[in-house]
């Protein structure tokens, strides 16, 4: 679940479709700001022309007495909350409707706040005009609710124009991203199978979609089939060949058998096991190849299974035990409790022949060959000799060599020994390793946790 | 050689065919040959055979098929399947399929011979024996004690389990690959000759310090402790 949550926010139609909601949601705010800014600035305009008209209807007042009446009258009938009105005159006497107005300056807007009265006998800001009316000072606070509540009006149509917007977007964006991602998944878990070896794994749910992502799962199908179908001619190439080819080394081996009982002189007898001999290295090195393009090219890991690799290493030890002896070599087996990895027994058994034969092959009578298994830090299988070693510089090469052409050339035998083991690490995703024992060889192969 | 049986071989190629053939004839085995796959099928069905040998790839019908199809008739006669393939996939789709025993291509005919009567004559599942016996050695299989002449042996456990293997196959050849195959469960091939250092390991404490050899070297087959 953590997955498919995972992948719808990596969903590409999700991604662009909150992209795009946020960007409609940012331009459509932008717009409605600077819509509000102007009509703010125009309503503060018109409300600014009739204070200043009102402040003129003072000025008109020819006489001071006439004046300070106008003023008191005003006092008395209009309440702050709509207009506030302070006269100071110049003998000291003050008239206002608001007892200790400070002074609130030229032509601005003030709030509430800086008004010494409660509030809910104020609007909650005015517009201010001050100046010499008469032989005093005039300030005259206009109510700007109006004014105020545009920024609620605009804030409220924002939000009712943008919010079935974003819900209508939102939900058709997650549909849409949810069936992309689905689409998506389907092909991504088909391609995750076929690579896993699966190769009649197949795209499903398509239908007859228009859609370019149903294009890309089509494409994906008939990827799929080419391929299968060129693998399956490579499988029946390799099995042609090995019929083709085993089919006249059996002849020319059932013909040297014949041979060697038609009684033949000591020398002629001599000269037809040799040439036994050397069809049985053919057959090794040609079962080898085989082996090598069937373990790169089949689904073997479709058979793994849990096992202790430790147990599978004791008991191929265990075989080679007198041979190792009977050569002079001293093999001992180092267990570290158990190694579980995921696995194909055979194949496992293999590779540690392999090494253990290596070892016997490269390392003077006389020397040890140990032998690690363990699972710390992980399962690992390690076979060290103290014979000669491999120079440093070599070692790359053995590596890099034993897997292209040159590879035969760098195992003694018709073993092809290092390409088969490390095509059967690969299989097994394990890391295989040349490192010096400082004398001898040591090689490793560190496996994933099972 | 061992008892006489009647054998069936599908095999294409007309110089292995002969070559099966003629070896087994001369076993004193009776053999039919067929080369096609669809004529090996018939004859299978038809024919009461001891044991059938089928090429894996035959034209037409291929070995595969021809074992399913008899296995789904409920032609029970063991069946040994002869590849040119040898990967491990291989062998274990010739067994799923129904084959008793794989040998994979080019092989020697000592070591057909020995898995073909090793086929014919498995033995019955009955009563496990606790005291296996050759001559004048016993191998007790509760006590795990084995004694020459009244003179006990001292045996590794892997050499314990070589010995009894053989004991149990009395008469019957075992060919280096059957040891390894079912001593040891390697069903690879090991480039050391491990089976000889084996065998010569048991002899030195079984058959060296007693007059008369049990374990005798087949040539060109394997190995064998005869009945008495």
């Amino acid at each position: 679940m953590t997955r498919a949550r995972g992948a719808i926010f990596r969903s590409t139609p999700l991604r662009l479709t909150v992209r795009l909601i946020a960007v409609f949601s940012v331009s459509t705010a932008l717009s409605f700001g600077a819509a509000y800014m102007i009509v703010e600035r125009s309503a503060d305009a018109v409300l600014r022309e009739q204070v200043l008209q009102e402040f003129e209807s003072y000025r008109l007042e020819r006489r001071q007495r006439d004046l300070v009446e106008k003023v008191i009258e005003e006092i008395t009938t209009v309440p702050p909350r709509t207009t506030i009105i302070d006269y100071r005159s110049d003998d000291g006497n003050r008239f206002s409707n608001v007892q200790g107005l400070p002074s609130l300056g030229g032509l601005s807007i003030v709030g509430a706040s800086e008004i010494p009265l409660s509030e809910d006998q104020l609007a909650d800001s005015y517009l201010v005009v001050e100046g010499r009316v008469g032989n005093g000072q005039l300030t005259l606070a206009r109510n700007r609710d109006h004014v105020e509540d545009l920024f609620r009006i605009f804030g409220i149509v924002l939000v009712v124009n943008l919010l079935p917007t974003l819900a209508i977007g939102s939900v058709l964006g997650l549909w849409s991203a949810r069936r992309a991602r689905d689409r998506v998944e389907a092909i991504r878990g088909t391609l995750r199978e076929m690579t896993g070896g699966n190769l009649e794994a197949r795209v499903t749910g398509l239908d007859d979609a228009p859609d370019d992502i149903a294009d890309i799962g089509r494409a994906v199908n008939r990827m799929a089939v080419a391929q299968a179908a060129s693998i399956a001619s490579l499988k029946q190439v390799s099995a042609d060949i090995a019929h083709d080819l085993k089919t006249p080394i059996q002849r020319v081996s059932v013909l040297l058998s014949r041979l060697e009982e038609a009684g033949l002189s000591g020398e002629q007898a001599e000269i037809a096991a040799r040439a036994r001999k050397e069809t049985t290295g053919i057959v090794k090195t040609f079962q080898s190849l085989l082996q090598i393009a069937q373990i790169e090219g089949g689904r073997i890991e479709e058979r793994f299974t849990r096992m202790d690799l430790a147990e599978v290493v004791a008991g191929i030890v265990d075989v080679f035990e007198p041979t190792a002896e009977e050569s002079g070599h001293k093999l001992v087996l180092v267990r570290d409790g158990p190694a579980p990895v995921t696995g194909e027994r055979q194949l496992l058994g293999q590779v540690t022949a392999n090494l253990i034969e290596n070892a016997l092959r490269h390392a003077p009578p006389g020397s040890r060959i140990d032998v690690k298994v363990g699972a710390k830090p992980r399962p690992f299988l390690q076979v060290t000799d103290d014979g000669p070693g491999i120079p440093k510089e070599e070692r790359a090469n053995v590596l890099k060599r034993h897997y292209r052409l040159e590879r035969s050339r760098t195992t003694e035998g018709s073993g092809l020994g290092l390409a088969l083991v490390s095509a059967i690490a690969d299989l097994h995703g394990a890391k295989l390793e040349l490192g010096d024992a400082g004398p001898g060889l040591s090689v490793t192969l560190t496996f994933p946790e099972a | 050689m061992g008892n006489p049986m009647k054998i069936l071989v599908i095999e294409d190629d007309e110089t292995t065919g002969a070559y099966i053939t003629d070896g087994l004839r001369q076993e004193g085995h009776s053999v039919d040959y067929i080369d096609t796959g669809n004529d090996g099928l018939v004859q299978a069905t038809v024919g009461q055979y001891d044991v059938i040998v089928v090429d894996r790839m035959l034209p037409g019908i291929d070995g595969l098929a021809v074992v399913k199809t008899l296995r789904g008739a409920g032609q029970k006669a063991p069946v040994l399947m002869l590849t040119a393939l040898g990967g491990v996939e291989d062998r274990i789709e010739g067994l799923n399929a129904g084959a008793d025993d794989y040998l994979v291509k080019p092989f020697a005919f000592g070591e057909l011979s020995a898995r073909i009567n090793a086929l014919g004559r498995r033995p019955p599942v009955s009563d496990e024996p606790t005291v296996l016996s050759a001559r004048d050695l016993e191998m007790n299989l509760l006590t795990r004690k084995v004694t020459r002449g009244g003179q006990e042996i001292d045996l590794l456990p892997r050499e314990f389990a070589l010995l009894e293997h053989l004991l149990r196959r009395k008469g019957r050849v075992q060919t280096r690959t059957m040891l390894l195959e079912s001593v040891w469960d390697i069903h690879f091939d090991p480039q050391t000759n491990v089976v000889e250092t084996h065998i010569s390991r048991l002899r030195a404490k079984v058959d060296k310090p007693f007059d008369t050899e049990l374990i005798k070297t087949v040539r060109g087959s394997g190995y064998r402790i005869d009945v008495e």
